[in-house]
């Protein structure tokens, strides 16, 4: 297992593709940052009205679960890689309950905001929103699929793939980090 | 000694020289792209959906669109070498054949149609001319379930027959088939059928990327053992057992 946990130190952690794909797509995601500002400038009292309408407990709520969910999930990386696997399921079994706990959270946020006749088209402030946290919301249930296929992989392997592990937790930290810009952007910024 | 692999070059060289037709046809000749305002002032988009060139080019596209399925067949025919279920080959063949009609033929037809009889009411053209848009930028679903199903054959491929990042890459192309989603909702703005998130956006990764799927192509369909060919049954000396592949998928 240390023999594994070396090899592994040497290089990048994870796949090299997927750090092709988590730099690209925090470019993407900066672009759509860039021209929310933009936009934001043009029309400064539209958005601060059109933001004080979002939830921002659930917005925080949902900023710790995904902070949570991250820190199991680097914690068990950790713990796959010193070859202790019983924790290492445990420890993303938890990461993966917080994950799944974000897009739950969400759907107690859409749907009133969509009942209450706030939609993508009400205005430009609501379009960046819904696009934006859209967006995202895919990346999350997209990385409940992988950190899924990493408890399989560490359930069932013989020998745990760890850089699968760590592949992972590399694009479960990202969509964490973009839900930091997001939720700074989109529900604190004044 | 000629190249066993001759059919694919040339379904390869079909390619760069379609998407030239398509650029001139679109920009210079009829001015179709880049979209126009869906504010668009009625006297402007009544000279735009009559104008002659849009007639000319609108027949001309429909022609030369019959090159695309030729190009296609280089997706899956390098597909088919990859280690993955032939779901993907058949999503990707049925998605592009869907997403062109609609994509592709549907505008045609809506701009031809504007520009083929002169004296149609203004408020008929204006429907064609959101039709034809709206067809053209937001037609979604079956691109963006087509570039899902090159993107996940890329990355499950066990026999590495294209870059693992070009499948990620390929990833963000359905992302920006999402991207498009607000046209259907916007009539101004960054998310309008001609804003800057929903189509220059979308553009500035669209192009290279199509730039980049042909190179790595090219680089595929070179570096194919021509044992493997599909067609390697052709060029074979010995004509005295039945080399020929059964039909498989």
């Amino acid at each position: 297992m240390t023999a594994v946990a070396t090899t592994a130190r040497r290089s990048i952690p994870g796949a090299p593709s997927m750090w092709f794909f988590v730099i690209g797509d925090l470019i993407i995601f900066g672009c759509y940052f860039v021209a929310y500002m933009y936009y934001r400038g043009q029309d400064h009292t539209l958005f601060l009205h059109s933001q004080a309408r979002l939830n921002l407990d659930i917005g925080a709520i949902n900023t710790i679960v995904l902070i949570t969910s991250s820190l199991f999930v680097a914690l068990g990386t950790a713990a796959a890689r010193a070859g202790t696997v019983t924790d290492a399921v445990r420890l993303f079994g938890i990461g993966l309950g917080f994950g799944a706990a974000f897009p739950l959270l969400k759907l107690f946020e859409y749907v009133p905001e969509i009942v209450g006749g706030v939609t993508p088209g009400t205005n430009l402030f609501f379009m960046f929103y819904f696009v934006m946290t859209g967006m995202h919301l895919c990346h999350v249930l997209l990385g409940l699929v992988v950190i899924s296929f990493v408890i399989r992989n560490l359930r069932t392997a013989p020998t745990p793939n760890i850089s699968l592990a760590e592949t992972g937790a590399t694009y479960w930290h990202m969509v964490d980090l973009l839900w930091l810009v997001l939720f700074a952007l989109l529900y604190l910024m004044r | 000694m000629k190249s066993k692999k001759r059919d694919q070059w040339i379904a390869f060289w079909m390619v760069p020289a379609f998407f030239n037709v398509f650029g001139l046809v679109f920009v210079p000749l009829s001015w179709m792209m880049p979209p126009r305002s869906p504010n668009a002032p009625e006297p402007q988009m009544i000279s735009f959906m009559q104008s002659h060139n849009l007639l000319i080019a609108c027949a001309l596209l429909t022609l030369v669109y019959g090159f695309a399925p030729v190009g296609n067949s280089i997706y899956l025919i390098q597909i088919k070498r990859m280690s993955v279920s032939p779901v993907f080959r058949y999503t990707l063949m049925v998605g592009s054949i869907t997403g062109a009609i609609v994509g592709m033929l549907f505008p045609m037809f809506c701009f031809g149609l504007g520009a083929f009889r002169s004296g149609y009411r203004p408020s008929i053209l204006l429907m064609l001319y959101d039709f034809g848009y709206l067809a053209f930028i937001g037609s979604l679903g079956c691109f963006c379930i087509m570039w899902m199903a090159f993107a996940l054959a890329i990355i499950l491929d066990q026999n590495n027959v294209l870059p693992k990042w070009l499948g990620y890459y390929t990833l963000w192309q359905y992302v920006t088939e999402l991207m498009a989603a607000p046209v259907w909702i916007s009539k101004s703005g960054p998310f309008a059928w001609n804003g800057l998130m929903t189509f220059w956006f979308a553009m500035a990764l669209y192009v290279p990327w199509q730039i980049i799927v042909y190179v790595c192509i090219y680089r595929s369909i070179k570096n194919q053992p021509d044992d493997e060919l599909e067609s390697a049954w052709l060029h074979q000396t010995s004509p005295a057992t039945d080399v020929r592949p059964k039909a498989t998928a």
